[in-house]
């Protein structure tokens, strides 16, 4: 019973980041209907970044807004300068530059700080807290607190700010928002910027979780594609739900499954899942039904 | 169509006549290095190390007075790409022999070396190179990695102090050949010094999170366990370990226990040993003073560790291997070959044990040194020395 | 200029190669083409042959995501089931015309079966569900010890013509350049049939054409399996070709590298599988030759080799899709047709 109660809770911890950087995933898809491959690298980016602003001795605080600034910019220039030329082309190019774009944003990160890990100051102990039988490091309670903190405030941001209305509005009818005022070209630039802080500061919880930062981050941004599409590719609800069934899914069977099949069945689970799930409710457990017209 | 196809492929012919001139009184050594790939945090001091060996031999007189030309590459730890360079290096190239680096890579590529007649010297320590009537092109400098896990478990024996039972062990390693390459040894061997091996958890390539293999080892209750994998993932797995509150007790192989962990790990690497075959750097052996001089000649910033010393070790070796080779007039992938085999407690200054290779033999030592991580520092704690048994030959 | 282009017969309008002119060309081309194996160097071959297989890849995924609007990241799990065919086969001594159309049809009976979630699923969710199939498949790969080797590879014993080894990339140019002209032949004439202009029909719109009477599902997954059949075949010769293969010989990146060689060369175009397959091949030994040229002066670069690779593809890509998104045939064809007309081209 502690073993599965310790994987159930190691797997809702890490599922916690999973929602998190699902949710920077929806949050472009919901806005301008493109699923951005390259989510993993504003990961990557914004750990890096944060690497090296903290290692030239700023302080925490400062280090935070700087990278989330940088992040920020980083979403509004690409979609600037990449995505908007792309506009009214077909789904296979869309999909085929982010690809690209997240090829060249790892490249740039290779080339910059080589493929070494590179230690990130400590922040936290390593000693455990016991939670009745269970340990559970003091980073990962930390880690999902913030992203609980996180994902209350973006529920909120769209459910009653201004532009997290007018996001909503341009998701649901671009030619409609346009008709009523709302400037969709700054929707789609702020929904890039958006997307990209929420996935930095994945990077940079999941960087200080492990305590180095290194290019393997960015596979995180096809581990978290099962968990946006359980949840539904515009549904931010279902983001957050994806993102802890599917980090559960994984360490059920890594803890259950591994021993059996002899390893790898932790990383190919969701991939299963989400196959399953395709099959028999394609748009998510909470996703909008597309119907599609001649 | 058939234009742009056409100047294509007239682009590549053009290229392909191009003479490759041999420049005269050059001797011509591949160097295949993961610089970029899964195993680069322990590649690229061990490719600096064989670079700043080839520079300071060719300052000290060469080989005989020819120079070596190091025609080096960065394959990032994936196979199809170390193929390729392999074909280029020997095809085009027309290299000697050839500083390797990988066990998927070099095992795979054992049989074409044979074919080819080029001595692979590896920086894998797989015991299935050992054998010199299965891969009598494959050399490597340090006891096997079979060897050295041997000499481990025999560390466990040694540090388990409970007589009313044995000690239990566990087996962590990476997903591929590296990973695999000494475990059927070291359960044989577990059998055999009354050590109970009560589990094997795998982990992929690259991993972030190593917490459900470390929960299901938990379950066996294992009082050690051995990793094999690089620093990068030895560190994630001490780390994930300390979360757990585990008190298990860590061993790692020599390419994930360096001067580096305790860096990455920090407080998590307390205590783990490691097999160490080659020396930290700046350890007093006679030895060091060569390595010593050039680094602060060269690049005196830097820091350097036992893997840099390691890329030394290998130059030192095969570059007498090309002196005896071209004193005996048979400067070619067979004379380099024989005069590898000639070698007898060759010594290299105590960097690392003295390496002995014979036509039967392809075993370097045995002698395996153990480490323990103290304060953050290194310190040699134990040293155990395996016999020879023709029975572990190639396994 | 070109000019007396007079055909009487339909037979004659729909030739591939439709004037004199033009089957002189060929010819010219196909003997150069076959004296390169004969006089390039042993480096230079191996990237021929990586070409040529390359376009076969291609224009398998041309096939299905060009011309069939399918779109699917699964091509590397294709290969690797055509590459294991081979090995599984050779092993055990079918000799190698039997085994290449088998590993063939193995990959087109796996497509065909990746094929079924393409009735419920188009455009994004078929790529997810394509990028799944990748994952299982390479699980499975990674497993399946008995019969794949595992994470250790197996070694693919070299194909024999009458006893003769053809065990360098010189003898073997001489098996993959004959594959490769015999499935281009037979992709550019699928498309004046019926089935390829189902195909084509069903990218456009396959609502319409499933109203029209073309059984759309059933020649979706024939998409699949005829995709799938050129893809194993490419991997069957990869296999014979690199002569020891793993599981790392088929990562995603191949994926996505061959999906980046039909939007570069152009979707839809059989033209563009080949000009997209030889640019991306040659592209990293482009690069290759310039860093090594330039190293002397940095050394630095042999280190940054992997990242600039990288790099360049990314870049590459997104700037072939923002400037020219129909692709390097599209380009060719405009060039070609200036010079067609020339002088009186406007």
């Amino acid at each position: 019973m502690e073993f599965f109660l310790q994987v159930l809770l190691n797997g809702l911890v890490v599922g916690s980041i999973y929602s998190l950087v699902a949710l920077g995933f929806v949050i472009i898809f919901k806005s301008s209907g493109i699923l951005n491959f390259a989510q993993g690298e504003f990961l990557l980016l914004g750990a890096y970044v944060f690497l090296a602003i903290s290692s030239a001795h700023a302080p925490i605080g400062a280090a935070l807004l700087l990278t989330f600034a940088f992040s920020a910019i980083l979403g509004l220039v690409l979609e600037r300068l990449v995505l908007r030329p792309l506009i009214g082309e077909p789904i296979i190019s869309v999909i085929m530059v982010t690809l690209g774009l997240s090829s060249v944003l790892r490249a740039i990160v290779q080339g910059i700080w080589g493929t070494d890990t590179r230690p990130l100051p400590s922040v936290f102990s390593l000693d455990p807290i016991q939670l009745g039988p269970l340990p559970i490091a003091r980073g990962y309670l930390y880690s999902a607190g913030c992203v609980a903190v996180l994902l209350v405030v973006l529920t909120l941001f769209f459910k009653y700010a201004r532009p997290g209305i007018a996001m909503r509005a341009t998701a649901d009818s671009q030619q409609v928002a346009l008709s009523m005022g709302i400037s969709v070209r700054r929707i789609f630039a702020l929904s890039w910027s958006i997307a990209a802080v929420v996935s930095a500061i994945g990077g940079i919880l999941l960087a200080t979780m492990r305590g180095g930062v290194d290019g393997s981050l960015a596979i995180l941004g096809f581990k978290v594609l099962p968990a946006v599409i359980v949840g539904g590719l515009d549904s931010i609800g279902g983001a957050i739900l994806g993102g802890l069934l599917i980090g559960v899914l994984e360490n059920l069977s890594g803890g259950y499954l591994d021993p059996v099949f002899g390893g790898g069945v932790k990383e190919v689970a969701p991939f299963v899942a989400l196959v399953l799930i395709l099959m028999v409710r394609p748009y998510g457990l909470f996703g909008k039904v597309r119907i599609e017209r001649v | 169509m058939h234009s742009i196809r056409t100047a294509l492929l007239v682009l590549c012919a053009a290229a392909a006549a191009r003479a490759q001139a041999p420049a005269g009184g050059e001797i011509k050594v591949g160097g295949i290095f993961d610089l970029t790939g899964i195993t680069s945090d322990v590649g690229k001091p061990f490719a600096q190390g064989v670079r700043d060996g080839v520079s300071w031999t060719n300052d000290n007189g060469g080989i005989n007075g020819k120079k070596i030309r190091l025609v080096d590459v960065d394959y990032g730890y994936k196979i199809p790409e170390a193929v390729a360079a392999y074909k280029r290096m020997v095809g085009d190239d027309k290299v000697v022999m050839i500083n390797g680096w990988g066990t998927g890579d070099t095992e795979g590529l054992k049989a074409q070396v044979n074919q080819d007649k080029i001595p692979y010297l590896s920086a894998s320590f797989s015991g299935h190179l050992t054998d010199p009537s299965k891969t009598p092109y494959n050399f490597f400098v340090a006891p096997s990695y079979s060897d050295q896990l041997r000499a481990w478990l025999h560390w466990v024996k040694d540090d388990w102090k409970d007589k009313s039972r044995n000690p239990k062990v566990a087996f962590f390693y990476g997903d591929n050949a590296y990973g695999k390459a000494p475990i059927e040894a070291g359960r044989r061997y577990c059998k055999e010094i009354g050590v109970d091996l009560v589990d094997e958890q795998i982990v992929p390539g690259a991993f972030q999170d190593a917490t459900t293999q470390l929960l299901n080892m938990k379950q066996k209750g294992a009082d050690y366990a051995y990793i094999n994998v690089t620093t990068t993932g030895v560190s994630t797995i001490l780390r994930d370990a300390k979360k757990l509150g585990l008190a298990t007790k860590f061993g790692s192989n020599p390419y994930g226990f360096s001067e580096a962990l305790p860096q990455v790990a920090k407080e998590a690497a307390e205590g783990v040993t490691g097999v160490m075959p080659h020396v930290p750097f700046g350890e007093k052996v006679p030895g060091m003073k060569r390595l010593m001089e050039f680094h602060q000649k060269n690049h005196p910033q830097d820091t350097h560790d036992a893997l840099y010393v390691r890329g030394w070790t290998y130059v030192l070796v095969w570059t007498e291997a090309l002196k005896r080779a071209d004193k005996a007039k048979a400067l070619t992938g067979e004379g380099v070959k024989a005069a590898l085999e000639t070698f007898k407690d060759f010594d290299l200054g105590g960097l690392t044990e003295p390496v002995t290779y014979t036509p039967t033999d392809h075993r370097p030592s045995t002698k395996t040194p153990i480490y323990q991580v103290k304060g953050g520092k290194l310190a040699k704690v134990a040293e155990y020395e395996m016999p020879r048994k023709s029975e572990w030959l190639g396994l | 200029m070109r000019s007396g282009e007079f055909h009487t017969s339909y037979r004659a309008d729909m030739a591939i190669f439709d004037t004199a002119r033009a089957r002189r060309v060929l010819a010219v081309f196909l003997v150069v083409l076959f004296a390169v194996p004969l006089v390039g160097s042993s480096y230079w071959l191996d990237v021929l042959n990586r070409a040529a297989i390359a376009v076969i890849a291609a224009t398998g995924l041309n096939i299905l995501t060009g011309f069939t609007g399918q779109i699917s990241l699964g091509n590397a799990a294709f290969l690797a089931i055509g590459a294991y065919s081979t090995a599984y086969l050779a092993t055990h001594g079918v000799p190698f015309f039997a085994v290449i159309p088998a590993s063939g049809i193995l990959a087109a009976l796996a497509g065909m079966v990746f094929g079924v979630p393409s009735l419920r699923l188009k455009g994004l969710y078929l790529a997810m569900a394509t990028l799944a199939a990748h994952f299982i498949v390479e699980f499975a790969v990674t497993h399946w010890d008995s019969v794949t080797g595992g994470v250790n590879g197996t070694s693919v014993p070299p194909p024999s013509v009458f006893g003769l080894a053809l065990a360098n990339d010189r003898a073997l140019a001489f098996l993959i350049l004959p594959a490769c002209i015999l499935t281009l032949w037979f992709a550019k004439n699928l498309f004046r049939t019926r089935v390829g202009k189902a195909f084509v029909a069903i990218r456009d719109q396959d609502i319409s054409a499933e109203v029209m009477g073309v059984q759309v599902f059933r020649f979706k997954v024939l998409a699949f399996g005829v995709s799938s059949f050129y893809v194993g075949v490419a991997g069957s010769l990869l296999a014979y070709h690199a002569r020891i293969i793993s599981p790392e010989n088929f990562p995603l990146s191949l994926a996505i590298d061959q999906l980046g060689m039909i939007i570069i060369g152009g979707l839809g175009s059989v033209l563009g599988s080949i000009l997209g397959a030889i640019f991306l091949t040659l592209l990293p030994e482009v690069l290759r030759l310039l860093t090594s040229a330039l190293s002397g002066q940095f050394p630095a670069l042999v280190q940054l080799f992997a990242p600039l690779k990288l790099g360049v593809f990314g870049i590459t890509i997104v700037l072939f899709l923002i400037f020219e998104p129909d692709g390097l045939a599209a380009r060719f064809r405009r060039i070609r047709n200036y010079f067609r007309l020339y002088p009186f081209s406007y």
